[in-house]
Parts: structure tokens; sequence; C-alpha cells
């Protein structure tokens, strides 16, 4: 599903230029659920922005889809990002002023999905995150781990294949973590790839597959075992 | 449709987000905008064209034929009345009419109070020349004298309480005339037919009088006139009518290119006549002026109103550039949302239409703040420069270009800060 090859990021600055991806090859199987890890500073969220298309890449290749995203129009890519791709932010990235609703149909509306499906699907979403109840509510009115759900809500509302999702726990207490996992792994097992960027060792051993960066460059991919299976 | 009301709805909240910068932009848009309007609004009206189907052909003929050598001169602007019938003796216009305009007193009787009034003073043609709406009556049959009257409207309002005065009698001076035809709602602006002198920007006459009458009651022009002569300017009657006393203004209607060519021609087998005959010691000059050209060519253009405009131009400029920063300011602050949005999957194009939504709003309350300005500033006017106050009143025109200029300025005040805003760097914004 998704395939990097020799993929290289530089930050340049007029003193200095900073590698910040090193010939990255990867390849992400549809309904991987991998996690992102590595010190700070290694490259993990500039790879997941690369691969959300929020960043240019400087050399290599990125098919997503058996498609390379390089070259493509801005809004090929902006439709690449509305049909393909859900974005969960450590910092929610919610609009303050918009109610959890408008939040959650604000990729659908750019999709231009009729109302009623528009509708459809963001039920289906809060139903899924349990905040139906509290649609109309404005995101200051809800706890940090609500207001993440709010943001999953709105990833998945779109049904994107692949979930970027960077630091999605960082900023909740470990129960409210545990229960963005828990819902994360739930849309995993709908079908959904998964991508998650974490510093937490017990979060990167949920997910089927840690892939480890150091330096900008791929260290290791670790296969874990599933969790059910551990369990079993 | 259901798209374009979110965008507004989105704009709407935005606004709400950071009222006051958004206040002052609109308010120093208004402000360039409604002096600039103020000011267009005189310029338009004193450069409009009066009678546009036919301002190409009504003629001002000129000719240097006077009693006195001058190598350098320009033929006057005011014509004698021998003069005028030598140029009325051609068949070629389709209409013309010789004019001036006159002081008078009116009343219904003896012993009313007289009341001020101006006179135009011409012949029948003058009517439909330019094309003059009769509310009752008709026009004289003929260019004879005859004790008969034309009021414009608000004249018989003033003097009969009324409008249908046909057959009514009026003391002009101290002569009874008949009322033969009344006017209906008509102020040419600017009266280009009275252009010399810088006339054409004051209003309308008051009575017209069969221009023989005029003569033969010895009234004097109340703007130019000019003796080459010892014509003794208190028999116009008499010497008036042969001597060299310049004081018409003289019209033809030349419909074609042909007609005009053969007037000229004419003028000139006149000049040269007139020269052979030992009355014209000054080398020809004829002059055929068009009266969409007139203004131009006494140079009578209100250059104050010109410099006026100018100076409200470079303030209407430097109001944009002002609301640009602001809005820049506004939009930059927001690019955290643009960025969210582009990140979510909407298109750059997509985001324009939202910038499209933001300069609609903005032209909505800019027109506002430009029409209550632009009223306020030529009410001023008004009191500053009431001889332009006739030039002050808007038209379907004035307002469209106005609605046009303002969306035009909304646009460039709020392009840049949104292309500025939905380029760069998404993740770094989203960061941020």
């Amino acid at each position: 599903m998704i395939t990097l090859s020799n993929l290289s990021k530089i930050f340049r600055t007029e003193l200095i230029e900073t590698h910040a991806l090193r010939d990255v090859s990867l390849q992400v199987n549809e309904g991987e659920f991998a996690a992102l890890t590595g010190p700070s500073g290694s490259g993990k969220s500039t790879l997941l922005n690369i691969l959300g298309t929020l960043e240019n890449f400087d050399s290599g290749d990125y098919l997503l889809d058996g498609t390379s995203v390089q070259g493509l129009s801005d809004a090929a890519l902006s439709r690449l990002r509305n049909e393909k791709i859900g974005f969960i932010f450590q910092s929610f990235n919610l609009i303050k002023d918009f109610s959890i609703y408008d939040n959650i149909e604000l990729p659908l509306r750019y999709r231009g999905l009729k109302a009623s499906e528009r509708k459809q699907r963001i039920e289906q979403a809060l139903e899924l995150v349990g905040l139906h109840a509290r649609r109309d509510y404005l995101p200051g009115q809800l706890s940090g781990g609500q207001q993440q759900r709010v943001a999953i809500a709105r990833a998945i509302a779109g049904e994107p294949r692949i979930l970027l999702a960077d630091e999605p726990t960082g900023n909740l207490d470990s129960l409210m973590a545990r229960q963005v996992m828990e819902l994360l792994e739930k849309i995993n097992q709908q079908g959904c790839t998964i991508l998650m960027v974490t510093h937490d060792p017990d979060q990167a051993r949920r997910a089927g597959r840690n892939i480890q960066i150091v330096d900008g460059q791929l260290h290791d991919s670790t296969l874990y075992e599933p969790l059910s299976a551990q369990s079993a | 449709m259901e798209q374009f009301i979110y965008y507004i709805r989105i704009s709407l909240l935005s606004i709400k987000r950071a009222p006051l910068p958004y206040a002052l932009t609109i308010f120093i848009l208004s402000v360039g905008l409604g002096v600039f309007f103020a000011n267009a609004t005189f310029y338009y009206q004193l450069n409009s064209d009066p009678l546009p189907h036919k301002s190409d052909k009504l003629f001002f003929p000129m000719t240097l034929i006077v009693p006195h050598d001058c190598n350098d001169c320009l033929p006057p602007r005011i014509l004698s009345y021998s003069n005028v019938q030598k140029l009325s003796s051609s068949d070629i216009p389709s209409a013309k009419a010789a004019m001036y305009s006159a002081n008078g007193y009116a009343r219904l009787h003896a012993e009313q109070p007289p009341v001020p009034v101006t006179l135009r003073i011409t012949q029948r043609d003058f009517f439909s020349m330019f094309d003059v709406p009769l509310r009752h009556g008709s026009v004289w049959p003929d260019d004879n004298a005859r004790d008969e009257v034309l009021l414009s409207r608000a004249m018989a309002l003033k003097l009969f309480g009324r409008i249908n005065v046909i057959g009514e009698q009026l003391l002009l001076d101290d002569r009874y005339f008949s009322v033969i035809g009344v006017l209906d709602h008509w102020q040419m602006l600017p009266r280009l037919y009275d252009a010399n002198g810088r006339n054409h920007l004051s209003p309308g006459e008051d009575i017209f009088l069969p221009l023989e009458t005029g003569y033969d009651l010895n009234y004097q022009s109340r703007t130019n006139s000019r003796t080459f002569d010892q014509t003794d300017y208190r028999k116009l009657s008499t010497e008036g009518r042969t001597g060299a006393r310049h004081m018409l203004q003289y019209w033809v209607q030349l419909d074609t290119p042909a007609q005009q060519q053969a007037y000229r021609q004419f003028m000139l087998n006149l000049a040269n006549a007139e020269k052979a005959a030992g009355r014209h010691p000054s080398p020809i000059n004829n002059q055929l002026i068009a009266m969409a050209d007139i203004v131009d060519y006494f140079g009578d253009d209100p250059g104050d109103i010109k410099a006026f405009a100018l100076v409200t131009l470079l303030f209407l400029l430097v109001c944009l550039f002002n609301a640009s920063h602001l809005s820049l300011n506004r939009y930059l602050s927001n690019q955290y949302e643009f960025s969210l949005r582009r990140a979510l999957g909407a298109s750059r194009s997509q985001l324009q239409q939202q910038m499209l939504a933001d300069v609609l709003i903005m032209a909505a309350f800019t027109l506002v703040g430009a029409l209550l300005t632009g009223y306020a500033c030529i009410q001023l006017m008004n009191q500053l420069l009431p001889n332009n106050s006739l030039f002050s009143h808007w038209n379907l025109t004035l307002l469209l270009s106005l609605l046009t200029i303002t969306f035009a300025c909304s646009y460039l005040v709020t392009l840049y800060p949104s292309l500025r805003a939905s380029f760069g760097n998404l993740n770094q914004q989203l960061k941020e």
C-alpha cells in the first residue's frame, strides 16, 4: 500500500543542512498497525508528514497504492489527503469556535458529499468514539481525551484507508491514552491501516509493527506478535 | 449554493474572532472609497454627456467676422445679431437656434411683488435641438417676435401654484405675456448649450422668450457680451441688430459628416465674401465645435475638481495599502486554520472560494460604509462649493460603479493576504 524507496529529506537554512531522513525504504501493507518510534529529532514526525503529503521530500520515491505522489498537482494532493488519509494530531487541531459536528464535517465538506451523507458519516463516527450526545458542544467544553476522540472521529468520518497519528496520546493522561489506543485498535480491526508516532514503548508494543528511526535512518523494523495472540 | 452559504458562515465566524481589526479594515476602506466616490460623483456629473445621442451632431459655429483687425485672435465665443443672420441663411443645418440669457422680474399682476427670474431668449428650434420636454402647450410656431413665453415647471408652480397654465397671462417686467407652454421636469446637466463662460454648471432658466422679442424689449445679456464698434448697447432693437454688438450663442444641428463638411464650406465662403466686402479685416478663422468637445475647446474644465479627484485617488490608494496590511495580519493570524483545512483536503482553489465569500462580506460592509461616507462628503462639499451642488446626485450608473470599485478593492485587500495564508509549510503552521 505504502512504498518508500530511498527517500531523503533535508532541511536547509542559510548556514546548515540537516538530513532529517536518509535513504529510507519502507513497505507498509494494507491493514497494518505500525508504530514509528525513535528519539526526539530522529525524523519520525517528518516521515509521517511526508506520508501524509504535508511535506515534500528531496529524493527517492513515495508510492501510494502504486502511484507516485511526486509531481502531483495541488488539487490531486488535496484530493488524496481528503479521500485516502486521515490525520490525528498530538494537539488535536480542532477549530475552537466550531461545534464538534462542524469540526468532523470539515473534510467531508471538501469532498463535496451531500448533506445527508455527511450527516450519516458524522453520526457513525460520533457513535464509534462515543460522543454522539455532545455533537453540539464546542471543543473547549470537552476534556483532552474527548477532544482527541473528536479528532479521531474527524479522521475516520471520511473512511480513509490510512490513518496517520502523530503522538495521539502525547497530551493525555494514562486513562485517556488507553481509551484512545483502544479506539485506534478498533479502527485498525475494521481494516484501516494505521501509522502512529509514539514515544511510549507500551503503545509501540500494542501496534503490530515497530518501525524505529534513528538519525533519519530506518534502524529496525520489528514485527510484534499481535496483542490478542500474546494474551492467548 | 449550500457550500457557498457554508463559506459565508465561516467568514462571519472568522470576523467574530477578531472584530476590531476587521472593523478597522472596513472603516479605512469605507473612508477611502467614500471620499473618492464623493469626488468621483462631481467629476462624473461634470464630465457627463447630457445628450449622448446627438452631442456629436450639435455644433457651435464661431467666426472672426468683426470690424477689427487682429492677426492672432480667436473667433469670439459670441456672435452679433447680423452674423447670426448670415450664418442662419444656410439651409444645411436641420435645426438652428440663436440664444442668450437675461435677467427679469415676473409676477401675475402689477400689485404683486415681483419675483426675480432668469430668461433664456431664444428661437423655436432650441427646444427640439436640446430635447427639452414639454408638459403642456407648444413652442412658438416661428421665430418672429411675439408676447408669448414658455415656463419651466418650477416657475409655473411658483407663479401659479399649478402646472397647466396655458393661456394664462404673466407680467414680465412691465409687459404682459401669454403662457403657451410649460416644460416638464428638465435639468440638462451640464448645460452645454451655455458653456461659454462656464455657465454650463449653473441651473437652467425659468422663462423662455422669443429672440426677436428679447431684442425688441432691449433685454441685455446677463453673461458674455462684447461690442466691436460704436453700437449703443441700450438700443438693441435697432443698433443691436445691425452693429457689432456680440452676445449671441448660436447652435446648429448637422446630422451627417456631409452636412458638417458642407456647413464648414459655407462658413468659409461666408468669411471670404465678408472679406471681399471689406467687413472682415482679420485673417479668416472659423470654428465649428461639436457640443461633445465644447468644454475642452473653451478650456473651462473645472480644474479644482480634477485636482481634487487626483488627491482622493491617492488617498484611496493609501487606504487600500493600510487595509491590505491589516487584512494580511488577520489572515496570518488565521493561517493555522488555513493549513488545517488544507491538511484535511481543501485545495487552494477551494480556499480561494472561501476567500471570495470573505470578499463579498467585506464588500457589503464597505459599500454601506462608503455610501454613508460619500453622502457625508457630498453634503460637506455642497456647503463648501455650493456652485457644484447640482452635480452631487447619484444615479444607477454611479452606484453600480461604486459597487464594482468596492468589490474590486475588497478583492485586492483580500487577495494577497489570502494567497499568503494558503501557501507555506503545512506541517510548520499546524505545529504553531
